[in-house]
């Protein structure tokens, strides 16, 4: 049993988009098989030290190390093989709320680490806190890459930018080769004023990319939402989005996130769209959840969670 | 302030044939209708007569006579600023005269195809308004089209610009120009300036015509600064310019006034035309001709029919002002507030080089603003700019060129100029307040600071 949920939650982990749910549960499995392997050991002791005598035993326990060193070094095949997983490679996050404000940490390399810091603000309370979603977006405003989400009832309703968006990099990632190849063939009708649309959906691109040449800005985006924050406007005032450009090409250590606007749907051509639109006057308490939100980024290769 | 523009006879017997024309009258009309159409084998798409009013000047051009016109304001230059400015300069009673060198007006809104004029809106809320929206929202109300909403936010920054069709809105700027009295000469240039008294002597030319015209005030709508270059004031030129484009469309029809697809900020095809010079015919030509064959190599290479194209490509750049304020980039996207600021600016910092255009948007929250500082020309009296030749570093410019605050600067420089007309003076000296509240007046938005 426990074999069969460490291996599925493993898949999920590599395939699903990260999830908190699933991490805690494959560690905490993970701890409960450390104690039956050491039980395991302990009882078996004398038969194991005589097994290990055995040399295709040694073999086999020198060939596990050296896999697990080769996981460890991730030369480039593996890193190739990690890289078709949802999660991207070995990133480490975590995201917590204290009395006055939520934290999110977020590693997808030795030399890179991520900080998000929401101070909270006169609507913050962190024993009934707000719901939010942190995700990447490239500069045409594609979902890249969701980094954390609130897991309580009702997140997608309550988070409907992000869920939309999110929706949509899941239909976007399977056109994305179609897409790339209609681009390549409009080379030279590209003389407006406006930029070459980025149609890579590979965090790596963005976030710490091998190929410096290919690097190109990100967006970080959260979108943050009370559930039942009503004022004379809204029964229940709408979740806010902001947003904070990043360009290691031009690197930043402390950025501030400012507000894009609230989302509000409408149906175009039959298709249900999401839109942000700015804040007026009508938002009010839902602006205050909190007081600042800067975003800072450690690019020194001693840079920690 | 009346118009009063006069021919000077070579000879009493043509001062005589003058005044007999003059007696028919203006509202004496010569019929070019359907016989003469049929007399001459023409075959007419409906059988709606047109009628011409009969003026002996634009009929009959004796090549040794030299029309003289005496008007309180010339524009020189009908384009996306001095459409504007013309039509302002007119409502608000003076005597106008715009001049271009085209055949129509809009500039590069219709000549080069831009079709899609913006942006007059920044973060939410609409800061350039005026005659310029009025002409605007006029034009994509009767042609069917749709307006952006200004409180949803703009994925990309071109999504906020108004798709209108090119060739109504030519045709509704000469209604709005006829209407508020302005004269308008096609096909005609400045060759020779020479101050006088109180104000100008500008001697222009056009085909079959010589003008003389005697003016208070020129409104420089040039794009290149012409009349400032002519006049010997500095003007700033960057040494390595942004293309021009050209724009066309293969292989489907038209829609003007609607976009051919929502993945791009433009209503047709385009392709850069480097080095790409609007300083003079000369230039233009080689530019124009360079572009086509760009077009024609397009066609060959894609196998597509030509559906449409633009009589010239696009200008980005050229000749700017040196004013007493030049405006940097860091002004720009800082967004400063001049303490003569006269009208609002929104656009990225909008370079395009060989390798094409990556905008730099804006920081939330920023507008800049325009002085009316950076549309006088340096040491200059009598003379304005209104457009892109505004007093700017190149990167300033790129974001400042496009048509929105070419027209906000337009109506801005009419009314300093009209005031100037006024009061006697020169629009740097008429008071700001003035300027503000005629601005105001005529429905413009007026920076204000926080």
């Amino acid at each position: 049993m426990l074999f069969v949920t460490l291996a599925v939650t493993g898949l999920m982990g590599f395939f699903l988009p990260f999830s908190l749910l699933t991490v805690s549960v494959h560690s905490l499995i993970g701890f409960v098989f450390i104690a039956a392997i050491g039980f395991h050991i302990k009882n078996n002791f004398r038969k194991l030290r005589s097994y290990f005598s055995n040399r295709t035993a040694l073999v086999l326990l020198v060939l596990v190390i050296s896999f697990i060193a080769i996981i460890l070094y991730q030369p480039a095949p593996v890193k190739a093989i990690l890289s078709l997983s949802s999660n991207k490679g070995p990133a480490l996050d975590h995201f917590e709320i204290q009395a006055n404000r939520m934290t999110y940490n977020y590693s997808p390399a030795p030399h890179y680490h991520i900080q998000l810091d929401f101070k909270g603000g006169s609507s913050f309370k962190p024993e009934k806190p707000p719901y939010i979603a942190i995700w990447i977006e490239n500069k045409s405003g594609y979902h890249i890459k969701s980094l954390y989400h609130s897991e309580q009832a009702d997140f997608e309703k309550l988070l409907p930018y992000w869920h939309h968006k999110r929706a949509e990099y899941l239909k976007n990632k399977q056109l994305n080769g179609k897409k790339k190849k209609d681009a390549e063939s409009s080379d030279d009708l590209d003389a407006l004023s406006s930029a070459t649309d980025n149609y890579s959906f590979d965090p790596k691109d963005y976030i710490v990319p091998e190929d410096k040449a290919k690097e190109s800005p990100y967006r970080v985006m959260i979108e943050i939402n009370l559930s039942g924050d009503g004022n004379e406007h809204y029964e229940d005032q709408p979740s806010l989005v902001y947003r904070v450009e990043v360009d290691n090409k031009d690197p930043r250590s402390y950025q501030v996130l400012e507000i894009v606007g609230f989302p509000k749907d409408e149906v175009v051509d039959g298709e249900t769209k999401w839109s942000l639109y700015y804040a007026d006057e009508t938002i009010t308490t839902a602006r205050d959840l909190y007081d600042s939100a800067m975003l800072q980024i450690d690019r020194s290769p001693a840079s920690k969670p | 302030m009346k118009k009063n523009h006069h021919r000077i006879p070579d000879s009493e017997t043509e001062a005589e044939a003058e005044a007999n024309n003059r007696q028919m009258g203006r509202r004496n009309f010569l019929k070019f209708g359907a016989a003469s159409l049929a007399a001459s084998g023409i075959s007419s798409a409906n059988a709606t007569d047109v009628l011409l009013p009969e003026n002996s000047e634009s009929v009959s051009v004796d090549k040794s006579q030299i029309i003289t016109s005496k008007v309180d304001i010339l524009v020189v230059g009908g384009g996306s600023a001095g459409t504007i400015a013309a039509i302002q300069a007119g409502r608000t009673g003076a005597s106008t005269m715009v001049m271009e060198r085209a055949s129509y007006l809009g500039g590069m809104t219709t000549r080069g195809g831009v079709c899609y004029p913006g942006l007059f809106d920044a973060w939410g809320k609409q800061i350039i308004d005026g005659v310029c929206w009025e002409l605007i929202t006029e034009c994509v109300k009767m042609d069917g089209g749709t307006l952006p909403d200004f409180s949803k936010v703009a994925k990309r920054h071109w999504m906020n610009q108004i798709h209108i069709n090119q060739f109504l809105f030519y045709i509704l700027a000469e209604e709005k120009c006829t209407q508020a009295g302005v004269e308008i000469a096609y096909h005609e240039s400045p060759q020779q300036i020479k101050e006088t008294e109180d104000g100008w002597q500008v001697d222009c030319v056009g085909f079959g015509t010589q003008r003389r015209v005697i003016c208070k005030q020129i409104i420089d709508c040039t794009g290149g600064a012409e009349m400032a270059g002519m006049l010997g004031f500095p003007r700033l030129r960057s040494e390595v310019r942004q293309p021009g484009s050209i724009q066309f469309l293969l292989g489907k029809a038209n829609n003007p006034g609607r976009p051919t697809s929502d993945k791009g900020a433009g209503l047709l095809h385009a392709i850069y035309v480097h080095g790409a010079d609007s300083t003079n015919s000369r230039t233009v030509t080689e530019a124009s001709i360079t572009g086509r064959k760009a077009v024609l190599d397009k066609m060959r290479k894609t196998n597509q029919r030509l559906m449409h194209l633009q009589s010239e490509p696009g200008f980005r750049e050229s000749y700017r002002i040196q004013g007493d304020t030049v405006i940097t980039v860091q002004d720009y996207t800082s967004g400063r507030h001049f303490d003569d600021a006269i009208c609002y600016a929104f656009y990225p910092v909008d370079l395009h080089t060989k390798n094409g255009v990556k905008p730099k948007p804006l920081k939330p929250g920023i507008v800049p603003t325009i002085p009316l500082s950076a549309l006088i020309p340096k040491g200059s009296r009598n003379l304005i700019v209104a457009g892109r030749c505004v007093s700017s570093d190149q990167l300033a410019n790129s974001g400042l060129r496009v048509q929105a605050p070419c027209m906000a600067m337009g109506q801005a420089a009419a009314c300093a100029a009209s005031l100037a007309v006024k009061h006697g003076t020169t629009p740097g000296e008429v008071p700001l307040k003035e300027i503000h509240a005629l601005l105001e007046k005529h429905g413009a938005i007026v920076p204000k600071k926080n």
